[in-house]
């Protein structure tokens, strides 16, 4: 078996699990128009929900999966509608406010888990053809992500995605056409802190649980988001495939930290390159 | 600018402050006091970026702790004297909020917070997993536990501490408040106002932005080389977002562009949380409620909300050709 | 005569939309010339063009013989080409007297003089706030001024720099008819006694008509007329 096959099949299941997160992001971008800095503490929130499913014998990705996007699923409907919408045409707020909820969300995983590194166990892996190591969590994350992903491109092509799509182009057509606004504002960030921490649940056994985990992921999406857009979510797949990749390159070249700071200095780079930004935000200010 | 800054309570204030040390408290609230003079300098420098230019960094901490190592480097490692080394870490804070600031300055609204955070990140993450050197006895330096400053003495005394750090931050706010009242505050706090209709009148905004991120940078960094030297040594701590968070978090809940309530925010907030004996991270965790609340219920500031108040019971009756308008912001409740 | 502003060849596009083709104009000296065209015909990206907001893809702007294509907004108002916005975005707050301290400060002669020039600040300022009848309003943040108001704002801002060229985009549109007919005063005296040209853009036909000496129309990003009055 060699070492950077290893590398490169983990380095796609994470890639894929990390889209559904990433997919997320665009949502919040495009439906809801507001970066959202606290979108990395969500995939944390299910990364513990994981590692407290295990320690008390359900090792199961899909328990994990669907409990955790139940639980950031009210959370984030309730951060979307008394805390998001309230202050989201303010541009000092917003980043801040974010920030702070990933915070706060950080320091309260602290003390309650304590800052070490958690580990989950999940039982031996498959061996694949060559002694290609194939995680089952991995695996099912992948799949699963790329199911979900599928279903939400198919939502968005047809009927019952058409008022998000509305929103996204126009929200005073949506807004004339009766539709109520807010509430698919909040639902759907609500559904996209859902999916943020659907990833973090299945991606918890790849590497350590920590409090403050959720940052690389975050920096993860932000870059997949500036680089393919919100429109099309095969590009934010396969972004971020190359980016988790990428990211498992760093770590097991040089250390887990520096994919965080790989990601880091893309986004840096990015913005200094675009000045514009992330298009749908630039063209608001008229 | 709220009349009461200008009257005589800041004064009051200091005058306190200059007595509390004579009601021989124990050492540990001295400590505490200057430790929160200092994170008060700190975010007065928050507010010069942030408030009163409108430029809202999460990446404060950058020059802050890069002035720290700088000054635990330059004593330690290559034998500067002190105040040689200070003035030097001073200067590397003011590159490097020179540097930010021409980075940031084409970016505008959340892009500024988002290049500023990552550009922190990196520094801290450089800073927190590397031991760069190794210091006499094989010791390493660096990584978490930092690196420590070369003091020419040793244990100051409590007292003297205080003072010190008391003095600085009037100084610092005296001179950030000046800034803000100078003719480049004015237009700072127009290009934070309206950046187009500063551009329209002449004013190159990327240039004063840059200059915005310097000053504030430098007087990070003279915070920073102070905190070094108050805590004997520079870690990763000093670099970290949580700091950055809290300058925000005093600039917001004091009120962003006034300089004086910022250092009022930071002092009572930080005496109160740190006087609780909590640990750090119900700390950050308070820090960030205390936050949102103050958000939830003041989006566009404390300051500009009860400004606001004030305005218009003051201008209501005062003119007679003077109309109200509307106050409709585009993009708000869009159904 | 040299002309005080040029542009030849001007073209813009956003994505794959050509929103403006080809365009040629001149400015004389002190010559009032009016733009006209409907909604959508490119009138604010080539207004844009020529105030330094935009840049365009392809032609040059001169301004005195001197080539401006790519020079900012703010250092083509330091050169003396103003311009109006048709939705002023005032700085809420600061005080009418403040903002048109700022723009006073983007003078380089104002700056250099240092302290012996404030005393000229303070005339300027109020020679600019009687002028536009701002004078009693001096001390009002700009987020309280009405609608009226800060269109007089924006033109003792414009004002502000002496300008030689001022470029005024819809200024006279949805205003109560005593601002409008004081606008319009403050802008024919500027004209006839400091020789200051404009370029008035509005879809007001008779506006226009009584204002500027010759009219181009703009039709889908062309000048398609140009029409003497």
């Amino acid at each position: 078996m060699s070492p950077l096959s290893q590398v490169l099949l983990d380095g796609i299941f994470a890639g894929g699990t990390y889209a559904l997160m990433a997919a997320g992001m665009a949502l919040i971008l495009g439906v809801v128009k507001v970066i959202n800095l606290s979108h990395g503490a969500f995939f944390t929130l299910g990364a513990y929900v994981a590692y407290a499913l295990a320690e008390r014998g359900i090792a199961h990705p899909g328990a994990a999966a669907l409990l955790s996007a139940a639980i950031a699923f009210a959370f984030g409907v309730f951060l979307g509608k008394s805390f998001v919408n309230p202050i989201r045409s303010h541009p000092f707020a917003l980043p801040v406010g974010t920030l702070a909820c990933a915070l706060l969300f950080e320091q309260a995983a602290q003390m309650v888990w304590g800052p070490h590194p958690l580990s989950i166990e999940t039982g031996a892996p498959w061996v694949g053809p060559g002694g290609l190591l194939i995680r089952r969590w991995g695996a099912i994350a992948f799949l699963s992500s790329a199911a979900l992903l599928a279903g939400l491109k198919g939502l968005l092509a047809t009927r019952p995605g058409l008022p998000l799509r509305l929103i996204a182009e126009d929200e005073e057509i949506a807004g004339s056409l009766g539709m109520d606004v807010e509430a698919i504002r909040y639902l759907t960030f609500g559904g996209a802190c859902a999916m943020a921490a659907a990833a973090g649940a299945l991606l918890s056994p790849s590497g350590a649980v920590t409090p403050t985990m959720g940052r690389a992921p975050l920096i993860l999406s932000l870059v997949v988001v500036i680089v393919a857009g919100m429109d099309s979510i095969g590009a934010i797949f396969l972004l971020s495939i190359g980016l988790g990749i990428l990211g498992n390159a760093c770590a097991y070249l040089l250390s887990p930290q520096w994919s965080y700071v790989a990601l880091l200095a893309a986004v840096s780079l990015l913005l200094a390159a675009r000045p514009a930004g992330i298009v749908v935000l630039a063209g608001r200010s008229d | 600018m709220l009349p009461s800054f200008r009257g005589g309570w800041p004064a009051a204030g200091i005058g306190l402050l200059l007595l509390f040390p004579l009601s021989s408290p124990d050492a540990f609230f001295l400590d505490v006091f200057t430790t929160g003079f200092l994170l008060a300098a700190f975010a007065a420098s928050w507010d010069v970026v942030g408030g009163i230019a409108g430029q809202v960094t999460l990446g404060h901490a950058l020059p802050f702790g890069a002035a720290a190592y700088a000054c635990a480097l330059l004593t330690s490692l290559a034998g500067w004297p002190l105040p040689l080394a200070v003035a030097a870490a001073i200067l590397l804070a003011a590159a490097v909020g020179a540097g930010v600031g021409t980075l940031s300055a084409p970016l505008s609204g959340p892009f500024v917070a988002l290049l500023t955070l990552a550009l922190g990140e990196i520094a801290h993450e450089a800073a927190a997993g590397n031991t760069f050197f190794s210091g006499p006895g094989g010791y390493a330096w660096g990584g978490e536990g930092g690196i420590p400053v070369a003091l020419p003495w040793q244990d100051a005394p409590p007292f003297a501490s205080y003072y010190v750090a008391l003095c600085f931050l009037c100084l610092a706010s005296f001179a950030m408040l000046r800034f803000s009242r100078s003719g480049a505050g004015l237009i700072l706090r127009a290009v934070a106002g309206s950046p187009i209709t500063a551009q329209a009148s002449g004013v190159p905004i990327a240039r004063f932005k840059r200059l915005a991120f310097t000053v504030g940078s430098a007087f990070a960094g003279a915070t920073g080389a102070g905190f070094a030297i108050h805590v004997g040594r520079a870690t990763a701590t000093d670099l970290s977002l949580e700091l950055s968070f809290q300058a925000a978090t005093f600039a917001a809940v004091g009120g962003r562009g006034t300089i004086v309530g910022p250092v009022v925010a930071a002092l009572v907030l930080h005496v109160l949380f740190q006087g609780l004996s909590l640990p750090p991270a119900a700390r950050v965790l308070l820090y960030a409620l205390t936050l949102m609340v103050t958000l939830r219920f003041f989006p566009g500031g404390v300051v500009g909300t009860v400004r606001e108040a004030a305005w218009r019971v003051r201008w209501k009756n005062g003119t007679g050709s003077f109309r109200r308008r509307g106050r409709g912001r585009p993009g708000e409740g869009g159904s | 005569m040299t002309a005080l502003l040029s542009a030849e060849g001007i073209t813009k596009s956003f994505g794959a939309t050509r929103v403006i083709e080809g365009i040629a104009l001149s400015i004389a000296p002190g010559e009032p010339v009016g733009l006209f065209g409907p909604n959508g015909s490119g009138k604010t990206t080539l207004v844009n063009i020529l105030s330094g907001l935009l840049f365009p893809d392809a032609g040059t702007v001169r301004f005195e013989g001197k080539e401006i294509t790519r020079l900012p907004i703010d250092a083509r108002y330091r050169l003396g080409v103003a311009r109006t916005f048709q939705i002023p975005h005032p700085y809420p707050a600061l005080s009418v007297h403040e903002a048109l301290r700022v723009a006073l400060a983007a003078d380089p002669g104002n700056r250099s003089a240092g302290e012996g020039a404030r005393g000229d600040e303070e005339g300027a300022i109020e020679d600019l706030l009687s002028r536009t009848g701002l004078f009693n309003q001096r001390l009002v943040p700009c987020a309280l001024l009405s609608q009226g108001c800060l269109r007089r704002l924006e033109f003792a801002r414009a004002f502000a720099c002496r300008p030689k060229l001022l470029i005024l985009d819809e200024v006279f549109s949805a205003l109560s008819a005593l601002d409008e007919k004081e606008l319009l005063d403050l802008l024919l005296a500027a004209n006839r006694d400091d020789g200051t040209a404009f370029l008035l853009v509005s879809h007001n036909p008779p506006l226009l008509k009584s204002l500027c000496r010759r009219i181009l129309v703009l039709e889908e990003g062309r000048i398609v007329r140009e029409r003497r009055v």
